[in-house]
């Protein structure tokens, strides 16, 4: 996808999330610019940083590190970008993509409905493997320490 | 411009969030958990109810339209989703060496999740479902790397809706089944209470230091201190190390159960 059509896309989020901010967080528009702006800057450089730097990292990887960088609370007017930024509800970010995914699952109903209850069991047992792979490396690690 | 010209999709895209939102969130309390009901939730099911198979509104070609570009518009959720993890790295800093070391447990699930994808019939849906917990930055991983609409994404997005709707009950029920089997102790199983969204922490640590008042604080720090890591580490040890584990392991296990090496990936649309 052209840079060009990154931008339109990512403004267009934009606009349709500050709605889901005011509708519902009741987070007036105006307000919430400010915080808007500096998260299509992160996104734009993200991108950007993706297809000039070595590395092929995807670009999501560069997004989370630039907003982790400037809101880290020694980074220079950090406070005043998270009081921006705050007034964009996260939230309100994810409905948008899941009325687009919506409309986009629809082509693959069929495959969505085949495996829907099989991505059913194998989440459960994700969370399950995750949550007990944490326990038993953090027992381990801690009985080794000495600190239980 | 063009990308932007279908301008009934994107009508109808705000239509959707409006009503949405208006809805709200809905949570209400099943035994020890709760069921959160997000606004995205309704927009996912309005979404799809508006296609050829429900309402018939939205045509093959909105549709395209739209499952073309949902990877661009998790970008902005990135954003955000990094300058929550910003304000508390210099907590993570300060982070014990158990606190750091039990995010390698995310690799775990991989482990279990693959064979049992695969078992159970899933064919590239398993790379999307098993590599990670699935949260936003994973659904965004995989969108960038294969593609939101192709069969990784639908795996990505199915454990993401699960663990959004039903995951703070989940934890919650987990985490004090297994305190039943006092093999781990309360401090561990906080770290674990982690993994998952900022909702699963709160619910299972909750749980946990319910059982365990006399540590109670350190039990909520734990948990809250592993759920910032997790946020911080979660989508980069899935690009480095979860992502190739599970492509590498589905290799491996799909000719066990068709015989046949495993078919190259759809290529990214």
């Amino acid at each position: 996808m052209t840079f060009f059509n990154i931008v339109y896309i990512t403004l267009l989020t934009a606009v349709l999330t500050l709605v889901a901010n005011l509708v519902g967080y009741k987070n007036g528009i105006v307000d919430s610019i400010p915080g808007m702006l500096i998260l299509i800057a992160i996104c734009l450089l993200g991108v950007l940083m993706a297809r000039f730097m070595p590395g092929k990292l995807p670009s999501v990887a560069y997004i989370v590190i630039i907003g982790c960088v400037i809101t880290y609370p020694d980074f220079p007017g950090a406070k005043i970008m998270n009081a921006y930024i705050a007034k964009v509800n996260f939230l309100a970010l994810t409905t948008p993509i899941l009325a687009y995914a919506g409309i986009g699952i629809g082509k693959d109903m069929d495959a969505f409905l085949k495996s829907g209850w099989r991505i059913i069991i194998v989440a459960c047992v994700v969370f399950f493997g995750t949550f007990v792979g944490s326990a038993i490396i953090a027992e381990v690690v801690l009985r080794m320490m000495g600190q239980i | 411009m063009f990308i932007l010209k279908n301008w009934k999709l994107h009508a109808v895209a705000l239509v959707i969030i409006i009503i949405s939102e208006l809805i709200g969130l809905i949570r209400f309390n099943v035994g020890p958990g709760t069921v959160i009901l997000l606004p995205m939730l309704y927009a996912l099911l309005l979404g799809i109810a508006l296609t050829p198979k429900g309402l018939n509104i939205m045509k093959a070609k909105d549709m395209d339209d739209a499952s073309g570009f949902i990877t661009v518009t998790l970008m902005l959720l990135m954003a955000r989703y990094g300058t929550l993890v910003g304000p508390t790295l210099p907590q993570i800093i300060q982070s014990s060496p158990a606190l750091i070391l039990q995010e390698f447990g995310n690799l775990g699930t991989i482990l279990v999740g693959v064979p049992l994808a695969i078992w159970l019939g899933l064919k590239r849906e398993t790379i999307g479902a098993t590599h990670s917990i699935a949260r936003e930055a994973n659904v965004a991983l995989i969108g960038d790397v294969y593609g939101l609409n192709g069969a990784e994404g639908r795996g990505v997005m199915g454990v993401y809706i699960v663990g959004t709707v039903f995951g703070t009950i989940f934890f919650a029920l987990m985490a004090s089944f297994i305190d039943v089997l006092k093999v781990f102790h309360p401090y561990s199983l906080a770290m674990a209470c982690g993994v998952g969204s900022a909702s699963m922490a709160t619910a299972s640590a909750g749980v946990l230091a319910s059982l365990y008042p006399a540590m109670k604080d350190q039990i909520l720090a734990l948990a809250a201190a592993s759920n910032m890591l997790s946020g911080l580490d979660g989508l980069y040890m899935s690009i480095w190390m979860g992502l190739p584990m599970t492509e590498w392991l589905y290799k491996k296990l799909y000719p066990l159960k068709y015989g046949a090496p495993a078919p190259a990936r759809e290529a990214k649309e």
